[in-house]
């Protein structure tokens, strides 16, 4: 069966190879260049220096930031949806989607409104009493994470609708007959569903927020420096290329591992019970 | 769902139209061969708009094609150097402090003023034997009156109360930054490359550090925002930044006004030389200048025939041009590396 199949993969591969995975080794082999040959100078410089090591753990820091808070927004609107009427189910996708049509340089400029001293965040914190004088939320960390979330939400949100879709309602009343109260539900019944989806949605978030160039460079300000804007300082002001491609190399691994960690916990039989 | 189930393609006509999808992917690489058009390199924002709208239809006239393609003067030369041989753009536009580093890379090359129809119509001093001089951006102090008073220089930003957590600075990627480091390393300290002088009063005054951003286009939008009040800048973005209706003034430090001329370049390598050619031509003729010296680019005009506008002339004469401030490129370039590591790192914390 699978050698029959192999003509019908062999385009993909091709392309794979072409397109994914010989870049891949150009960047990799980029990353080991030196002027004598193979070195791994560029990576003792990377890590000798505690500020590129410092950028690498604020990066991951707002990648697990950013999935936290996606999960916290993300699961009440894809319970909503699994329970909702065909029309409120129908307006929860377009709101999801009409985001995703909109360019990512264009929400993180609106971003810039929301959070700025003039914007509806500080006027509602100084409307409450919460603080005296207007306050910019742009160039901190708190602001970068609430734009993350907002742009990255649907990452969470569609692989959860996917696999609640998949689900009968009745699962949940049927738990209330035999006694569960809504915590236990979520928790034992629920949740163990979600979880595929979850992982899905968290790698894709943990992905797309620390690659995030222009929305960390935008709203994060010079201040707040990530991996991403590292690595187009080494190629596109310092002309660094060697040096570039270890950060980027580097960058690939982390998340990579991330993704290994994530992909084998999916496979974990006590996490999914015998679903 | 029906009719998807209807929908059928042989395996002759899936082949055809995998052959139309190939060869459509094709068309660009097939128009960029064929030696018709040039693709020049410029400034996104304002100049990409005035550089499309003013110079296409003139070098169609002259019967080429220009893409105009969108990019920083970095930006450029990441590109070039990504693609040795084989350039991306067929001409450059940047200032000095690129042009040293495309020079030193090998990058551009020489070109041949006799095809430049408009070159006489150049001062001397503008006609570089690496391409010509189509403007000179004067750098100054931006400042929004509705919330701070006028600046005097750069040594009123840090001493006056009044600048507090009202400035924005970029790093030294930025000319325009560089450029104003190199005053303050005067001011401060013991010369134009003293910037440990510029690091220390950065510590020394940490609120400064706060507004920090990666770009002027950056600023810009903060200053339209209301975020920040002062921002270092030339006198094109502050007649941008008049033109959408802001309160935006311009201000000559007192120390002297930094500047640099913009300089079209060619591409060692470039396919489509007459094109390339025919654009630079378009780029310093008087009827092009006539109308990019108008808002909202405002931009200052290196050719002799070109009357300034009043606008132009409140920032800077033609005698004035003489005066301004011309960093050490040289010097500045040897530097950089370095300096933007320590910024950065200053910045961050």
């Amino acid at each position: 069966m699978k050698a029959s199949g192999f003509p019908y993969v062999l385009p993909m591969l091709l392309l794979s190879v072409a397109f994914f995975a010989t870049p891949l080794a150009v960047l990799v082999g980029f990353s080991f260049a030196g002027p004598g040959g193979a070195t791994l100078e560029h990576y003792a410089r990377f890590f000798g220096d505690a500020f590129n090591f410092r950028v690498l753990v604020n990066t991951a820091r707002l990648g697990l930031e950013t999935v936290i808070g996606t999960t916290l927004l993300g699961v009440p609107i894809a319970l909503l949806y699994w329970h909702g009427g065909r029309n409120l189910r129908q307006i929860l996708i377009f709101l999801t989607l009409i985001p995703m049509l909109t360019s990512n340089v264009v929400r993180t400029f609106a971003w810039i409104v929301i959070l700025g001293r003039q914007g509806p965040i500080s006027e509602a914190l100084v409307g409450l009493g919460l603080t005296g004088m207007p306050t910019s939320l742009l160039f901190t960390e708190l602001g970068l994470v609430m734009a993350m979330c907002q742009i990255d939400l649907p990452l969470i949100i569609l692989p959860l609708i996917a696999i609640l879709s998949r689900t009968p309602v009745q699962l949940t009343e049927a738990a209330q007959v035999s006694g569960a109260g809504p915590w236990r539900i979520f928790v034992t019944v629920l949740l163990p569903l979600m979880l595929p989806g979850l992982l899905a949605g968290w790698i894709l978030v943990f992905a797309s927020t620390s690659s995030s160039f222009v929305t960390q460079a935008v709203i994060g300000g010079a201040r707040n420096v990530y991996v991403p804007q590292l690595i187009y300082r080494e190629v596109g002001t310092l002309f660094d290329w060697p040096l570039a491609s270890a950060i980027a190399v580097v960058l690939l691994l982390s998340t990579g591992c991330l993704l290994v960690a994530l992909t084998m916990m999916s496979r974990h039989r006590r996490l999914f019970g015998h679903a | 769902m029906n009719e998807m189930k209807d929908f059928q393609i042989t395996r002759r006509g899936f082949g055809f139209l995998a052959a139309g999808v190939a060869a459509s992917a094709m068309l660009p690489f097939a128009a960029r061969a064929a030696g018709s058009g040039a693709v020049a390199a410029t400034f996104p924002g304002s100049w990409e708009d005035a550089y499309r709208t003013v110079l296409t239809p003139m070098v169609k006239d002259a019967g080429y094609d220009l893409t105009i393609a969108p990019a920083m003067a970095q930006d450029q030369l990441a590109k070039i150097m990504a693609s040795p041989g084989n350039p991306p753009y067929d001409t450059l536009l940047m200032s000095p402090g690129q042009m040293a580093v495309a020079i030193e890379k090998d990058l551009i090359q020489k070109i041949d003023p006799s095809k430049l129809k408009n070159w006489g119509m150049l001062d001397p001093s503008f006609q570089g034997e690496y391409g010509p001089t189509v403007t000179i951006e004067v750098n100054g102090i931006a400042y929004n009156p509705d919330l701070v008073p006028k600046p005097k220089g750069y040594r009123d930003l840090f001493e006056n109360p009044a600048y507090s957590g009202k400035v924005s600075w970029t790093g030294f990627a930025s000319n325009t930054a560089v450029m104003a480091y190199t005053e303050i390393a005067k001011i401060f300290g013991s010369g134009p490359n003293d910037m440990d002088a510029v690091f220390k009063l950065f510590k020394d005054h940490p609120e400064h550090l706060k507004g920090v951003v990666d770009s002027t286009n950056h600023q810009m939008t903060l200053f339209q925002q209301g975020e920040i009040a002062v921002f270092m800048c030339s006198t094109g973005n502050v007649a941008h930044l008049k033109s959408l209706g802001l309160n935006a003034e311009f201000v000559h430090p007192e120390t002297g006004s930094p500047a640099a001329p913009v300089n079209i370049h060619l591409t060692k390598g470039s396919a489509n030389l007459d094109a390339a050619y025919a654009y630079m031509d378009a780029a310093i003729s008087k009827a092009a200048q006539d109308q990019l010296k108008e808002p909202p680019t405002e931009m200052f005009p290196t050719n002799k025939d070109v009357a300034l506008t009043p606008g132009i002339e409140a920032y800077v004469t033609r005698d004035q041009i003489k005066t301004m401030v011309y960093p050490d490129w040289v010097a500045i370039n040897k530097n950089r590396d370095d300096w933007i590591r320590q910024f950065d790192a200053l910045v961050a914390g």
